[in-house]
């Protein structure tokens, strides 16, 4: 009788530590990598605590929350006190409750749990399986989180917090509009909004979305990185520009909620680049299809998933340090002159290919995936080459000599 | 002319004109590839950091070096010091403080009777040293001194003749002044 309510709940508990401890660690990755690239070590002091045990500086996040923590949280005076206490709390709980429709694995199979618990159905490894809007709720949340930013700019009251909220809330409402135009084409293929279902599709067929919809794959990414305000996207909190951005008045456990939610934010981002466009769980020889499974197999398909998106997470953080920040004319000329058209190509390719692409792959012999494949990759070089050609993010801004006066 | 020349301010600016990419950067794949190329190489590339203080920077040359003093002995172990100001004078952080009295040896008038130098005003710019006329001021390669207060780093005669005996041996004195504190030519090699 209870069982309904114990599992959402266990996933819930199960989901929050994990994502509160991945943050906490992914933060010490995210030190270290950028210590490697610069060719120095990084963390790798701090270890067990009291101990001089130390672990490659695998106790560094606990020492940074425990300083968190027992700082002082000061309030300038100056501030809206309702928005700014209301701000960070907003991110924070946008950032956590996106992950209820984020799947973390396959299924567990009912035969793994004792028969006098009444477990006749596999164990879905989401907090709410089932829900139809799926990809669409993530994307709301998604859309509050720009509270988050806007409400902390404007609260603070300080023109270099207001300079990055208002840089925030341009670009990521920007950029809302080719990551939704990103997966207008998986949805349209697979024919459903619920991620599970996607990840699904994508097995059974065995080619990845980012095969079938490469074009549709970039601009995933590139808005990706824009909605997670990651280097080469970070113009909201550039720290050599404006301080902190939008959180520079913040302090204390309030900056740690802001911190938390943009490192959350990344792994969504991450989740959905795997699930929407890297196959999920699925993997060639190692996964399965199906959905009756034994446990091996969903441990595997949880393992499988979890390395995909540390990689992603990776790349995003190699990113960091890889390629400059855009200047704030480029990145809106990237999001609405490059972004958005390749988006509706991506969509446009998709959706003729699905209502006419059935005749044509008949006549030709091949599977409906593989040509979908071919026809994705030449658009997206069709589509590269035309922006190489016409460089539509090129401004002439630049200063030019007077005109003289006197002639 | 001189009309034109008054209202075009920009007579002596030269204009240059931005460089124009190519096809391979207007298409930023190649430029992309180039930034990844580079982090990765620098990821699993030999790290530089020294891990201090488990271990000890490198001094590529001790004798040209400027950390913390010392006042030398001579072969009796007295301190060579014959209080005559010189470093006083020249220090222009003002951080010496020396008290002159009448030696106790003949070999010379006066002697130090105190000797302080206050480290935490020294900019360590080596001036002492130069203007030392008997070697007795010296500085060494020793470069990471700490305190638990202002009061500890105000360094006495003990204190300083102290960190002489500490290096002697690893830094011999920096021998005759011909021109200020560079005077080895050749560092003695690894």
């Amino acid at each position: 009788m209870l069982l309904p309510l114990i599992e959402p709940l266990l996933k819930i508990a199960l989901l929050i530590g994990a994502l509160m401890t991945a943050a906490a660690y992914l933060v010490l990755v995210e030190r270290w990598i950028a210590a490697w690239v610069q060719d120095r070590l990084g963390p790798n002091r701090v270890g067990i605590p009291l101990t001089k045990i130390r672990l490659f500086g695998l106790g560094q996040p606990i020492a940074d929350g425990v300083k968190f923590l027992f700082k002082a949280e000061f309030t300038p005076a100056h501030v809206d006190k309702m928005l700014f206490f209301v701000a960070p709390l907003t991110i924070f709980i946008a950032a956590i409750a996106a992950f209820a429709v984020i799947p973390f694995g396959s299924v567990i199979p009912a035969d793994l749990f004792p028969a006098s618990w009444g477990i006749t159905q596999p164990i879905s490894l989401v907090v709410a399986p089932g829900l139809d809007v799926g990809i669409v709720y993530v994307f709301a949340l998604g859309s509050i989180a720009v509270y988050g930013v806007v409400l902390g700019g404007w609260a603070s009251n300080n023109k270099y917090s207001f300079l990055g909220g208002l840089r925030s809330s341009a670009q990521l409402i920007s950029y809302e509009l080719p990551l939704g135009l990103g997966i207008l084409g998986v949805v349209l293929v697979t024919g459903s909004l619920r991620l599970d279902a996607i990840i699904q599709h994508q097995a059974q067929t065995g080619l990845w979305n980012v095969f079938t919809q490469p074009l549709g794959f970039v601009v995933f990414c590139v808005a990706a990185f824009a909605e997670a305000a990651r280097l080469p996207f970070d113009l909201p909190e550039a720290e050599q520009e404006l301080v902190g951005g939008y959180h520079t008045e913040y302090s204390g456990i309030k900056l740690m909620m802001y911190m938390v939610a943009e490192f959350l934010h990344m792994v969504t981002a991450a989740f959905l680049i795997v699930i929407l466009f890297l196959g999920g769980w699925h993997f060639w020889g190692l996964s399965g299809a199906g959905d009756l499974i034994t446990w091996p197999v969903a441990l595997l398909r949880v393992v499988v998933l979890l390395a995909k998106v540390m990689a992603v997470i990776l790349f995003f953080m190699l990113a960091r340090w890889s390629w400059p920040r855009f200047r704030y004319d480029q990145l809106m000329g990237i999001g609405w002159k490059v972004m958005i058209p390749w988006g509706l190509v991506n969509f446009v390719v998709v959706a003729t290919w699905l209502e006419y692409g059935g005749s044509l792959t008949g006549l030709l012999g091949w599977s409906m995936e593989s040509s979908l494949a071919i026809v994705g990759v030449t658009a997206l070089l069709l589509c590269w080459l035309v922006i190489t050609v016409i460089d539509p993010t090129a401004v002439g801004n630049r200063p030019r000599p007077t005109k003289r006066v006197g002639k | 002319m001189t009309q034109d020349k008054k209202k075009s301010p920009e007579k002596n600016v030269a204009w240059v004109k931005e460089p124009q990419l190519g096809m391979s950067g207007k298409s930023y794949l190649l430029l992309f590839l180039q930034g990844l190329t580079t982090t990765l190489r620098h990821l699993f590339s030999r790290k530089k950091t020294v891990e201090s203080p488990d271990q000890r920077h490198e001094i590529p040359d001790s004798l040209i070096y400027r950390g913390v003093h010392r006042l030398n002995r001579d072969e009796q172990g007295r301190v060579k010091c014959v209080a005559c100001f010189l470093c006083a004078t020249a220090c222009p952080a003002h951080c010496i403080d020396i008290v002159a009295a009448e030696s106790p040896w003949p070999d010379r008038e006066k002697y130090p009777q105190t000797f302080t130098i206050d480290e935490l005003r020294c900019i360590f710019c080596g001036m002492c040293e130069e203007a030392c006329p008997v070697d007795a001021i010296e500085l060494t390669s020793l470069y990471d001194l700490s305190g638990k207060s202002r009061e500890e780093m105000v360094f006495d005669k003990e204190k300083l003749l102290s960190v002489y005996d500490l290096t002697k041996d690893q830094e011999p004195p920096r021998t005759k002044r011909s021109g200020g504190t560079t005077s080895n030519p050749k560092p003695p090699t690894k």
